[in-house]
């Protein structure tokens, strides 16, 4: 069940993937959801920091290195809350299947990474709907450094956790960051009840992992007259956030 | 120790020195605050006080951001209460405690407790709210402009109008702006008078005069400033503190 905070039962059911960066979450979501729709579900989809209303603020908040701890949590819980309120609960009080690339837990690992105190992190999310099923990807953080910075990606300020003067250099600043927030997550396991998957297995078999987990949650959730354009993908099982874009444009 | 929040004290506020004084005005929309604060302001600083003033919606991280919301009426209740908070947050951060730090006298145009009642009448939990705002620092001097709906009408119909976000059109269903408004002031009225006793509030019959007005206020406020140091002048009150004094 997806729930709300007053208890009551949604119809839709809301699965959400949490990990740090690398951890491979995306990926398995996107694996998720173009399955789902290859059966039939109909399924919305919410990503984390990308509410069209507080995005901008966000944006240039970031750029010119404005954000404290605080506010960086504010701007941030206000983004979660209009996805929230326009994106999931409509679409959960419709009876879809809500996918949701990092939920509060994101939130609660990086702020508390800063320093914000746990309780009231807590409370200021208490708004937000149980997930059906909340999974975590664990994995060890030298991997998931060997997966990013393999490129020698140029690593954003806040991503980087320059804000904290760990370290002078972006590299040194985020793989100390990172294990700080790694730290965090292995602590909400227990108390979130998160469902882990080993995120060091090959991708297929975490996939299969995850299916099996959301499978007996689907009954009765809403299905979707396929259009022409998804039957002509459903043949090809061409899916996925690649071409959503293409397809929205299509069908409006 | 002394404490110096509501709640949650996230910017370690009890261990830091602030000699300067946080004074808050509040009350609905209409009821003459933006006046009295410059008839303070304008008082202060021509006694030797150095002065800073912010107020909702002036952060330079989310002003901007908020009125955008704002015009589209798409904000929803949560995130317009979210957004709030991150305008208070930066304003609290960038403009409040570096000008208390610096022994400033600060006029706030509203403070958390506008936002606490917009919230509540909307239905979200009071609890939930006042958690929130937990990290906000306890005012030197909260006043409360008190007004009833027969003397608030006609000030708003002299000045500019029906506003639709000050007349609850956002969750109320009334036919029109009238109707709305004075459901929603009434409703906003109550929760401000049932706040006045949990947060201290000073309060001010501004059905008076502007003049009378400001004289209550200012007798309170001479008590609070006594003991502060004043500026020596030598020729502009301008002190070049930009984040404090920057916005008008």
């Amino acid at each position: 069940m997806a729930t709300l905070p007053n208890g009551r039962e949604l119809q839709g059911k809301l699965f959400i993937v949490e990990g740090i960066d690398g951890s491979g979450k995306s990926t398995q979501l996107d694996l998720l959801k173009k399955w789902l729709i290859g059966e039939g579900y109909c399924v919305a989809f919410s990503e984390w920091n990308s509410s069209p209303i507080v995005g901008q603020t966000t944006r240039v908040g970031k750029k010119k290195h404005m954000l404290t701890p605080l506010t960086f949590s504010l701007i941030h819980a206000a983004d979660f809350a209009d996805r929230m309120e326009r994106q999931m609960v409509p679409a959960l009080k419709a009876g879809a299947v809500v996918l949701a690339d990092r939920y509060i837990f994101t939130a609660f690992a990086r702020d508390a990474a800063r320093g914000l105190n746990r309780a009231w992190l807590q409370r200021l999310y208490s708004f937000a709907v149980r997930p059906t099923v909340a999974f975590y990807f664990d994995v060890p953080l030298e991997e998931s450094l060997r997966r990013i910075l393999a490129g020698r990606p140029a690593l954003k300020y806040y991503e980087a956790g320059m804000d904290l003067h760990l370290s002078d250099d972006p590299y040194q600043s985020f793989e100390l960051f990172q294990g700080r927030i790694l730290a965090e997550y292995q602590n909400m396991v227990q108390s979130e009840k998160l469902t882990v998957i080993d995120a060091t297995l090959p991708l297929v078999k975490q996939q299969d992992m995850v299916r099996e987990i959301v499978s007996p949650h689907l009954k009765g959730v809403l299905r979707t007259e396929p259009s022409a354009w998804r039957s002509a993908l459903t043949g090809e099982a061409l899916y996925g956030r690649y071409i959503d874009d293409v397809l929205h444009r299509k069908e409006s | 120790m002394e404490t110096k929040v509501y709640g949650q004290d996230l910017l370690d506020l009890t261990n830091s020195d602030l000699p300067g004084r946080l004074i808050v005005l509040e009350g609905t929309d209409g009821v003459g605050r933006s006046t009295q604060i410059a008839l303070l302001r304008e008082w202060l600083e021509s006694s030797g006080y150095a002065v800073a003033s912010t107020g909702l919606k002036r952060s330079v991280l989310a002003g901007k951001g908020l009125d955008k919301a704002q015009e589209g009426h798409t904000l929803g209740t949560t995130t317009s209460n979210l957004f709030y908070a991150t305008d208070f947050a930066d304003r609290l951060e960038k403009t409040i405690l570096p000008a208390l730090r610096a022994g400033f006298v600060v006029l706030t145009d509203r403070y958390i407790y506008s936002m606490i009642a917009r919230a509540v009448v909307r239905g979200v939990d009071p609890q939930w709210i006042r958690d929130v705002f937990g990290f906000a620092l306890i005012p030197d001097a909260v006043f409360y402009l008190k007004i009833d709906m027969p003397h608030l009408i006609p000030r708003l119909l002299n000045d500019r109008g029906f506003d639709y976000w000050e007349s609850g059109m956002d969750f109320l269903r009334h036919q029109d702006y009238y109707e709305s408004y004075i459901d929603y002031q009434s409703q906003l009225l109550a929760q401000f008078d049932s706040m006045a006793h949990e947060f201290s509030f000073h309060t001010i019959d501004a059905t008076e005069r502007i003049p009378k007005v400001f004289n209550a206020i200012k007798r309170d406020i001479e008590i609070l400033i006594k003991d502060m140091k004043r500026m020596e002048f030598t020729h502009s009150p301008q002190l070049g503190f930009g984040a404090a004094n920057g916005e008008a």
